[in-house]
């Protein structure tokens, strides 16, 4: 296979495919925690977007530049993993408080969610150890296909959140059965928009 | 003796981690297409949450405050790798099976919650019984929500190779069930069910 047509079907099958909100249930708490409010939701998905595509650039960097020549990949990945995400997380919030006020403002409260985020640490795992990803192509990204495959994900994780978002904020107007109000009806509005994404499954046989 | 049976309690009613504070959904969700994976994530959520809530506890006098977080998260990921190895040695089916969600019990909100809203705050007893009794809460609800899926979706149920109830072959299940979309819609139905019994519940307490 040509190698543009692999990272497109990699991107592709990373964000619709193997949607990581609806069709495997990574990072849930964060998609009913703030799916309330679009203002909110459009400052989670990006800043989702950024802080995944720097931790995994930098677990990745760890793993194969670190664990794997000490020997200590097997058993100590996910200590290392989760301490490099909260590390970075943490000096991400500094630095933008220190440089960019305006960018803080926007996306300063959704970065120490993120450490708690299981979608970081997902896509982080992931891409050196077998998971979930339904792919046929071998584990072990190189830092290019890690990159695409991140990229893919975070903006899967930020469509279908705003997917939910738009969705749950014509909810609220709806006349709804008393004892389904508020969150029951919010699983099932995510029961019906995951049922449109099985419809993706089988896109390009993938 | 007391207090520990009312800590116990509490996780599993009152203050449920799943149907009423709502964290640690995405395993839950996701495992709970068959009941065998369901089960051990369920033990394996159980141990974590016991062995880090005694740990913390214990070691709560002597834990700085400002850097709490990052001590309970590397207590967390060093019992959810000893569970990570036990299963991949023991238990290669299940371990293939539940996949990413071992390591992800590090970030599953439940732990780190309990730790940081009760261990760090409680003794060892009562922190010991916290754990069992949010881990048997947790486990509870998702191996009920594995063996209903499992069993009508498929038409049997399975345990390690053994088959402990079937439907016989004739059996048909709605697909959806086994699918995505089955999981956020039964679960719908059990917050559903489990705020009006708690509405129940704390109606009588106040009667009393």
């Amino acid at each position: 296979m040509h190698v543009v047509t692999q990272l497109a079907l990699l991107l592709i099958g990373a964000a619709l495919v193997n949607n990581i909100l609806l069709t495997r249930f990574i990072a849930l708490c964060s998609f009913f925690g703030i799916s309330d409010n679009m203002h909110t939701a459009i400052g989670m998905s990006l800043a989702v977007i950024f802080v995944m595509m720097l931790a995994s650039t930098a677990t990745w960097i760890a793993y194969y530049g670190m664990l794997v020549p000490l020997g200590v990949g097997e058993f100590l990945y996910i200590p290392a993993f989760i301490l490099v995400i909260a590390a970075l997380v943490q000096f991400v919030e500094m630095y933008l408080r220190k440089y960019s006020p305006a960018l803080y403002r926007a996306m300063g409260i959704y970065l120490p969610l993120i450490t708690t985020n299981c979608a970081v640490l997902a896509a982080a795992t992931e891409a050196v150890k077998p998971g979930f990803f339904k792919m046929n192509m071998a584990y072990g990204f190189t830092l290019g296909e890690n990159l695409i495959y991140t990229l893919g994900v975070a903006v899967g994780y930020g469509f279908a959140l705003l997917c939910f978002t738009a969705l749950r904020e014509r909810l609220d107007i709806a006349p709804v059965p008393n004892v389904l109000k508020g969150t029951p009806m919010a699983f099932i509005a995510a029961a019906l928009l995951s049922i449109g994404y099985i419809g993706l499954g089988s896109l390009f046989g993938l | 003796m007391k207090q520990f049976v009312a800590v116990l309690k509490n996780g599993l009613s009152l203050e449920n981690p799943l149907t009423v504070l709502m964290i640690g959904l995405c395993s839950t969700l996701a495992v709970s297409a068959k009941f065998e994976g369901s089960l051990f994530m369920g033990i394996a959520v159980i141990f974590v949450l016991v062995m880090s809530n005694v740990l913390i506890s214990a070691v709560r006098k002597f834990t700085p405050d400002e850097v709490r977080i990052p001590i309970f998260i590397v207590i967390i990921a060093a019992f959810v790798t000893i569970v990570d190895l036990v299963l991949k040695g023991y238990f290669p089916s299940v371990y293939s099976f539940l996949g990413v969600w071992i390591p992800l019990i590090v970030v599953n909100c439940i732990v780190l919650g309990r730790a940081e809203a009760f261990a760090y705050h409680n003794g060892v007893m009562l922190s010991i019984a916290d754990g069992i009794g949010m881990g048997l809460g947790y486990t509870l609800i998702i191996a009920g929500l594995g063996a209903f899926r499992e069993l009508f979706g498929s038409g049997s149920l399975v345990f390690l190779g053994n088959t402990l109830v079937s439907f016989g072959p004739a059996y048909r299940g709605p697909n959806i069930l086994l699918l995505f979309p089955g999981a956020f819609l039964l679960f719908g139905f059990i917050v559903a069910g489990s705020r009006a019994l708690n509405r129940r519940l704390t109606a009588r307490k106040e009667a009393m």
